[in-house]
């Protein structure tokens, strides 16, 4: 153990000189990711999620709910299609589910007539989405519930006030999510210990700007609390494509620096320093665990401090649920390292892995969704997709950052993940064992 | 101290070593000669337990030699034959990361390494990236660090290859002042005068054979004649050739002539003969017969192409 610790730190000490290899783990992916953020997160249609979206309520707040969709960054709303003659047709309740079914779009929202009436308790939408494609529409869920609350909660409060119990339970449309509720009330309950806070502050102070219908906020909230026993998804996202754009590059340069990094065994072959080592009292095992260690442990720095950066960037939150990130990193970490080695282990030559990483690396990225959405591929392609480190790593990153979801729900993230590393370690380890690095 | 018993190794086509079998003794300086090509670094690499033999032992302090066996490894000290160093850490480093796979305790390891560094004349330059270093300075730095834990057999694989004459001397003077010390040195090279200049004993490898074992003068007198003699040609000398063809072969070498001395011809004689037809002693120049003339006569081509 004492002799892999030795080695690497001697890896380590090697790449703390290495101004190339440093500027490649650390510098290069954050102004890209900063560079690819601000083009494609911030303006520009391209990462806008297409959202159908049909109005038929005439209410105030449908109205508000319309134009804040319709000037939010995330999504472009799309109200209308062209028929066969070319005519530019609005879509109604029925051929807005023809066209999420066709794929037009991954998901649509229809605000019913009785969308909020005076009596109503709650606000209704339709929310029709693809299965197929759930993590997107996991997204526009998140996004759409953020927007609604950040930009119109006045529709809360009114319906808050008009007290009714249940305002969840009735699910009119056939494909209503549920979940649309969940996520709502969800909201509420986050919010209300916030607004606690803040008629306390109220009550002390005998203001009542800050709290308005003081009384009646407390009846409600009462019955807010009831809510609790709902098992909530969705988390606040402060900024989600930023957060995939982050989650997608970082697995890409992480895939690169670690590819580079198992190279860094022929470079030793190569100059003699291998057969010098194992010349001392080292052996061959000793130098695999010692690379292994080595380029995990760096994957994990590169991740964190990517992350790190896309926090400071884009505000991502990753702190919030900052261990789950931290199983997921160290797993996507061991799976790549696996990557690495295994090139290593079968390529004869540095140029060898060199190019066949490059080519495994752009492609696992482009399938896995470090650039787009997995959701947005062709279905071909999302079938392959789920055969890339890449993928299953964005996807536990999402599913932690986004949906905030807990060490039980990334399980399967993490256990594919490493699953991938065990199996990909072994077969590495008898091919080097058969292969060149330890021959003459 | 070293035993290799009908030791083969091959590399798919290749015939890397045909049963070689060798013994090296406990305090030799023990030189392995061959041109390129002939088996001397994979005789090594087989020594160091780097690449395991097809078939034969070899043993080291009695320790049989086996790759990812660590016990022989400590009593043993590797040069390669390229400079295995990390070119963008200084010289200290290097001594530091590789002293450090031995266990030597830290005050252990500092004083060996400033000793070392002080002994090839680098201890200046030590904080240095050995990048920045020229050839040779490479080369010492290449050949302390297989030092540092005080091994009881020192294998240097061409340890002084692409220095200069002076560097080569001061590299010769400290390799024999080691062996004084009591190291066992096992040397392979191609170049006959370094042989000849350190070793005890020599064994000459040509394609994986071992074609001679002896010392370097046991292995002179294999050769069918003892020195050479050039004679400059000039009026003098032309005149009287076949004086000279008496006593040998006479080689028209354009600018001079090569006499190769019949076994019963005696240099004295020759040199009276020179006298008596008035031809300056001046014009000729004696050479001792060299180990690659042994190989040319072995094998029938030259060390070095
Ligand atoms: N890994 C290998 N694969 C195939 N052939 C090899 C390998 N290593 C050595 N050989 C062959 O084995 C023979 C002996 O090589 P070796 O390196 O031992 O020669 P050498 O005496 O050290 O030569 P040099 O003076 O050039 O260093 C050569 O023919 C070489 O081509
Ligand atoms: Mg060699």
């Amino acid at each position: 153990m004492k002799t892999i610790l030795q080695l690497v730190k001697k890896d380590y000490k090697l790449f703390l000189k290495d101004k190339v290899a440093l500027s490649l783990t650390f510098i290069i992916p954050m102004v890209l990711i900063a560079l690819f953020g601000a083009v494609f997160g911030g303006a520009g249609d391209f990462e806008k999620l297409s959202l159908g979206f049909v109005n038929q309520s005439s209410s105030k707040v449908a109205k508000t709910i319309e134009t804040t969709l319709d000037t939010t960054k995330t999504f472009r709303l799309i109200k209308s299609y062209k028929n066969e003659k070319g005519e530019t047709v609005l879509y109604d309740s029925n051929t807005i589910k023809t066209a999420v079914m066709s794929g037009k779009f991954s998901a649509a929202i229809v605000l019913p007539e009785d969308a909020f009436t005076d009596t109503s308790s709650s606000l209704k939408m339709k929310f029709y989405y693809d299965p197929k494609n759930d993590m997107e529409s996991q997204v526009i869920q998140g996004v759409l519930q953020q927007t609604i609350m950040q930009s119109i909660p006045e529709v809360f409060t009114q319906s808050m006030q008009k007290k009714s119990e249940s305002f969840l339970g009735k699910d009119t449309g056939k494909m209503f999510n549920s979940e649309m509720n969940k996520t709502i009330s969800k909201y509420f309950k986050v919010d209300t210990s916030e607004i606690y806070g803040n008629m306390n502050k109220g009550t002390t102070k005998k203001s009542t700007d800050t709290t308005k219908s003081k009384k009646g906020g407390f009846n409600m909230f009462d019955n807010m609390l009831n809510l609790e026993k709902y098992q909530l998804v969705g988390k606040q996202v402060t900024n989600p494509m930023a957060t995939r754009s982050v989650g997608g590059w970082a697995m890409m340069f992480l895939l690169f620096s670690l590819a580079g990094a198992s190279r860094s065994l022929f470079e030793e072959k190569q100059s003699g320093v291998m057969i010098r080592l194992l010349s001392s009292p080292v052996t061959r095992t000793q130098i695999l665990w010692s690379k292994y260690i080595y380029n995990m442990t760096v994957g994990i720095i590169q991740l964190v401090v990517l992350f790190l950066g896309g926090m400071f960037l884009f505000k991502i939150d990753i702190f919030s649920n900052f261990l789950n990130l931290m199983l997921l990193i160290t797993a996507s970490s061991i799976a790549c390292t696996a990557f690495g080695m295994f090139l290593a282990s079968f390529t004869k030559t540095s140029a060898q892995a060199n190019g066949l990483g490059t080519l495994l690396i752009l492609t696992m990225s482009a399938v896995g969704g470090s650039w787009f959405p997995v959701s947005m591929m062709p279905e071909t392609i999302q079938f392959f997709s789920k055969f890339t480190i890449t993928y299953w790593s964005i996807e536990g990153f999402l599913a932690v950052l986004w949906r905030g979801s807990g060490f039980m729900e990334i399980l399967p993230f993490l256990g594919i993940l490493l699953g991938i590393g065990i199996v990909v370690n072994i077969v590495s380890y008898f091919n080097f064992k058969r292969g060149n690095i330890f021959r003459n | 101290m070293i035993q290799l018993k009908n030791v083969n190794k091959s590399f798919s086509t290749v015939k890397a070593l045909d049963d070689v079998s060798l013994e090296i003794n406990g305090g030799e300086f023990f030189g392995l000669l061959g041109p390129n090509g002939a088996g001397k670094s994979t005789t090594m690499s087989i020594l160091i337990g780097y690449l395991a033999a097809d078939s034969g032992n070899i043993f080291i302090n009695g320790e049989e030699v086996k790759t990812d066996e660590l016990n022989f490894r400590k009593e043993i000290g590797f040069v390669p034959q390229s400079i295995a160093l990390y070119d963008e850490l200084s010289a200290e480093e290097n001594l530091k990361i590789f002293g450090s796979l031995y266990g030597l305790p830290k005050p252990e390891l500092e004083e060996a390494m400033n000793s070392y560094l002080n002994a090839v004349g680098l201890y200046d330059r030590r904080k240095e990236e050995v990048r920045n270093y020229s050839g040779g300075m490479k080369r010492r730095l290449n050949l302390i660090t297989a030092l540092l834990h005080k091994p009881k057999v020192l294998l240097c694989d061409e340890p002084t290859v692409g220095v200069d004459p002076q560097s080569r001397n001061a590299i010769f003077d400290f390799l024999e002042k080691l062996n004084a010390d009591g190291l066992t040195i096992v040397y392979t090279t191609h170049y006959m005068e370094e042989a000849e200049r350190l070793c005890n004993r020599v064994a000459i490898i040509d394609s994986g054979k071992i074609i001679a074992l002896a010392t370097p003068d046991e292995l002179l007198q294999m050769l069918p004649t003892s020195e050479h003699i050039y004679i400059t040609k000039n009026d003098a000398t032309v005149s009287n050739v076949n004086v000279f063809k008496s006593y040998g072969e006479i080689i028209d070498n354009n600018d001079r002539y090569e006499l190769r001395l019949n076994k019963e011809s005696k240099l004295s004689s020759f040199f009276g003969a020179l006298e008596n037809a008035n031809v300056n002693v001046q014009n000729v120049t004696i050479q001792k017969p060299t180990l690659e003339e042994l190989f040319l006569n072995l094998t029938g081509k030259r060390l070095r192409d």
